[in-house]
């Protein structure tokens, strides 16, 4: 059942448009059904009973990003991403997973596949992904431009607290799958830096993936037990903060916990707690004088905001002051730096031919800037715009790797 | 229904793809902004003139009515299927296809979103000024065919006052130019300004040629708060007395105000029962000056306060509010109806008195809004459309507006169009004659019929 506060939601749609133009989907497609607007007044037939659910509406359902534009824009108000999730959600059970999804899905929330997997995946994986052909593509995205599996995990390159002589600092640190496991020298970068700073960093070993690719493909069942283990690994210790290094698991600790445990009927209390500890690994660096630790480096760089730093947790002027901050760097805004990529995290296989379309006009403005660095906090964004960068080389990263890099 | 055959002959046209007849794709072009809604039975996407010529082929032959849509951000039903058939959505057929710096004119198609081709002109240093609040949303065609107005209206006029040409499509398929791309031109009947606003009953615009004006060099955007509306409202008839043309003349009440702060966080005046939203461009000097005077006016008129922006985002960040008005609204109920009827804008405070009084009476919430420069009142009707009994009065209230607009020299709709929301009360302000010379051009573009059946005349038949 959707929760009562965003069923009602629907009737304050006055349909008067303002999120068509904003969408990126909408804009590719320009058929009413695959906008926002379209989107929710067939929710709001179905909850009136007036139309059934069919294959064709719950393929419409996951024509969408999730970026969250259209709730920004929205004059009325209406939290159209919420009221998408939660219809997800409810289409479960009806349409369940396509197999693809339920296999990552089961690795995500497992124990014991995940160590399974990965080792095949590093001995077998990686030796496979150099030799697949250059043209073949997962998605929009060539094997070729997919990222190696870290030969170790991160977890496992560090002790569980990472100690510090006189602490001016202590954080709890969630490394979120794609750094444990993919970008390494994310974690590093974090890492070295809190050193530097004096902080100290924990980064609870039983920790497990956020679970936002699960729920927001509707298995919210399913993604319950992660969220209370994080629950319960992130809100015991006495920190300042809760660090993250991925938009996507920030906006799951943040606030999607908390939505999901109360529209499910529990209570999102200790849910609601982590959310206030946790603060995008950018948020917490702006807190210090950088300055003095950093060194001057050349290059140019453009920044992109990823849907979940931006519009899911409000972070913008942050990682821009952290990359303007670094002497020598030459900082250029790019146009429509806040515009979605267009991965969507399975979107842009699920729909590569939508997904092409919005991230050739990234590439785009990317290109215009003359950047050859692109900095952006989300693993997602960091696959999505790399992988649809074409031939040209530009290297795609995350603003603390530019960060530690100017250390000195 | 549509017979099998015919949707064949359109999904040879236009391949299957832009024939969608889903159940979740017709329920989708069912709606626009207003409160109706009719389910068609095929909705259409042509990309080309001569796609749209051989759908009408096909339509005239098998008697089957063509609704043209454009974004579906009208406010009167009018892009809406009301006798069924197929909804013509020109969304896809929306490119920018010329623009002529030598001559100050560009060519678009129909689906070009009006804010993106002001963006794109803007470039060229040009300037588009027909600004809808809608125009983040419209469609230029949608423009054209209900001759959109706007807040420049008070300085730059309307969409029609920026028409050189169309191509146009007849119902029985045959294609035509009106119009041309020079400046004066008297030859033969103006038929370009006859389809614009025809609310889509004569012809299909598939091009459109417009003028374009060099972009001003600077402007300024200024809110005059009131603590009392009716001097909000003298203030707007005196500016235009004094011979001072503001770019844009906006009135909001604190209804308005408060939907809009709730919504984009401005710090606007919430204690304050009205400002005006006022915009002055031109060359810096004279703009400076304009906007010193300005608000020495405002005060002498009772503002208790003038603010002037300090930074074009600050400019583009109040009109952007100001664009969420209708929106916004709904934050306080769930349906809005806008009221459009104008007045001479010497009654714009009668006007202002008499809706407040109107509203009071029939106890319906309705917040001011209004194009104040040119005496185009909107009105925002808040209601609930599931309360049956609320909307009687909502109705109600509604027909003694546009009453009391052309008891005073004013006329039904300043620029939101007829469409199915006002058609009932054509008569009050069309004499027999002139409805029946409207039905004999709409017979002479349209013998059978076809297009936007069941629009504003025939429903006034």
């Amino acid at each position: 059942m959707i929760a009562k506060e965003i069923r009602e939601e629907v009737h304050n749609c006055i349909k008067c448009g303002l999120c068509l133009t904003p969408c990126p989907v909408y804009k590719q497609l320009y058929f009413e059904a695959a906008s926002p607007r379209g989107k929710v007044q067939l929710i709001k037939k179905i909850l009136e009973g007036k139309l059934e659910p069919s294959e064709n509406f719950h393929r419409l359902l996951f024509t969408c990003l999730l970026c969250e534009t259209c709730t920004v824009n929205c004059p009325s108000g209406l939290k159209v991403d919420r009221l998408m999730k939660a219809m997800r959600a409810e289409l479960l059970q009806k349409f369940g997973l396509p197999w693809q999804k339920k296999m990552l899905f089961h690795l995500l929330v497992g124990k014991r596949l995940l160590p399974f997997f990965l080792f095949w995946g590093r001995t077998l994986g990686n030796p496979l992904l150099a030799r697949m052909p250059r043209s073949r593509k997962l998605g929009t995205i060539p094997y070729s431009k997919f990222p190696r599996l870290n030969r170790k995990p991160l977890r496992e390159q560090y002790p569980e607290i990472v100690k510090v002589a006189d602490p001016k600092g202590r954080v709890l640190y969630f490394t979120g799958c794609a750094t444990n496991y993919l970008f390494e020298n994310v974690g590093r970068s974090v890492i070295s830096i809190l050193q530097r700073l004096g902080v100290e960093v924990i980064i609870p070993r039983e920790q497990v993936c956020c679970g936002l690719p699960i729920f927001l493909a509707g298995a919210r069942q399913m993604a319950l037990q992660n969220i209370r283990k994080n629950i319960e690994l992130f809100t015991g210790d006495d920190v300042d903060a809760v660090i993250v290094d991925c938009a996507t698991c920030g906006a799951a600790l943040k606030k999607e916990y908390a939505h999901i445990l109360e529209e499910m009927g529990e209570s999102p209390e200790a849910a609601q707690t982590l959310g206030r500890k946790v603060l995008d690994i950018s948020q917490y660096l702006v807190r210090f004088d950088l300055e003095k630790h950093l060194r001057p480096i050349q290059g140019r760089v453009t920044y992109h905001d990823p849907c979940h730093l931006l519009r899911s947790q409000g972070v913008k002027e942050e990682p821009r002051s952290l990359l303007k901050g670094i002497p020598g760097l030459q900082y250029v805004e790019m146009a429509g730096a806040d515009v979605c990529c267009g991965g969507g995290g399975t979107f842009q296989w699920e729909h590569p031919d939508v997904a092409s379309g919005i991230s050739s006009k990234k590439v785009q403005s990317i290109k215009e800037t003359g950047a050859g660095i692109v900095a952006s906090g989300c693993p997602g964004c960091r696959l999505q715009i790399y992988g649809n960068f074409g031939e040209e080389s530009v290297e795609v990263v995350h603003p603390v790797e530019i960060l530690a890099k100017a250390l000195h | 229904m549509l017979n099998q055959e015919v949707l064949k002959k359109f999904a040879s046209i236009l391949g299957p793809e832009r024939v969608k007849t889903s159940q979740e794709d017709l329920l989708t072009y069912a709606y626009d902004a207003y409160v109706m809604e009719y389910i068609p039975d095929a909705v259409l996407f042509p990309k080309s003139v001569e796609e749209v010529s051989q759908i009408m082929k096909v339509a005239s032959a098998h008697n089957v009515p063509i609704t043209p849509r454009g974004a579906g951000s009208g406010l009167g039903g009018g892009s809406l299927a009301k006798r069924g058939g197929v909804v013509l959505c020109f969304t896809m057929m929306n490119r920018i296809l010329e623009v002529n710096t030598a001559n100050r004119y560009a060519v678009v198609e129909p689906g070009v979103v009006i804010s993106e081709f002001q963006k794109e002109v803007e470039k060229f240093n040009l300037f588009y000024p027909p600004d809808p609040g809608s125009a983040t949303v419209a469609t230029m065609g949608g423009a054209v065919l209900m001759n959109a107005g706007g807040m420049r209206g008070i300085k730059y006029g309307v969409t029609r006052d920026y028409l050189m040409g169309l191509e146009i499509v007849l119902p029985s398929g045959a294609m035509m130019k009106t119009g041309s791309v020079t400046s004066k031109d008297v030859t033969g009947y103006d038929l370009t300004r006859l389809i614009c606003g025809s609310e889509g009953t004569l012809a299909l615009v598939t091009k459109i040629v417009v003028r374009l004006l060099p972009k001003p060099k600077s402007r300024r955007t200024l809110q005059a708060i009131y603590n009392r509306i009716d001097d909000a409202g003298n203030t707007v008839a005196k500016i235009i007395e004094a011979g001072i043309i503001p770019a844009t003349l906006e009135l909001m009440d604190k209804m308005i105000l408060k939907a809009l702060e709730d919504f984009a966080h401005l710090g606007l005046p919430l204690d304050a029962e009205a400002i005006l939203l006022i915009d002055v461009d031109g060359d810096l000097e004279a703009v400076e000056k304009q906007a010193a005077l300005v608000a020495d006016f405002c005060k002498s008129q009772g503002a208790r306060d003038v603010r002037v922006s300090q930074s074009e985002k600050e400019n583009e960040q109040l009109w952007v509010a100001r664009r969420s008005a209708f929106g916004a609204v709904a934050r306080m109920r769930p349906t809005c109806v806008i009221e459009d009827a104008t007045v001479p804008v010497s009654y714009l405070t009668s006007a202002i008195k008499k809706v407040i009084e109107i509203s009071e009476r029939n106890r319906v919430q309705i917040a001011v809004l209004a194009h104040a420069g040119d005496g185009n009142l909107h009105p925002l009707v808040l209601c609930d459309q599931r309360d049956k009994e609320e909307m009687v009065r909502v109705e109600k209230a509604m027909e003694e507006i546009v009453d009391y607009a052309i008891s005073v020299g004013g006329t039904l709709s300043g620029e939101h169009g007829i469409g199915i929301a006002k058609a009932k009360y054509l008569p009050k302000q069309l004499s027999g004659t002139a409805l029946e010379m409207m039905r004999a051009v709409k017979k002479s573009f349209d013998p059978q019929g076809i297009l936007n059946p069941g629009s504003f005349l025939e429903y006034a038949a």
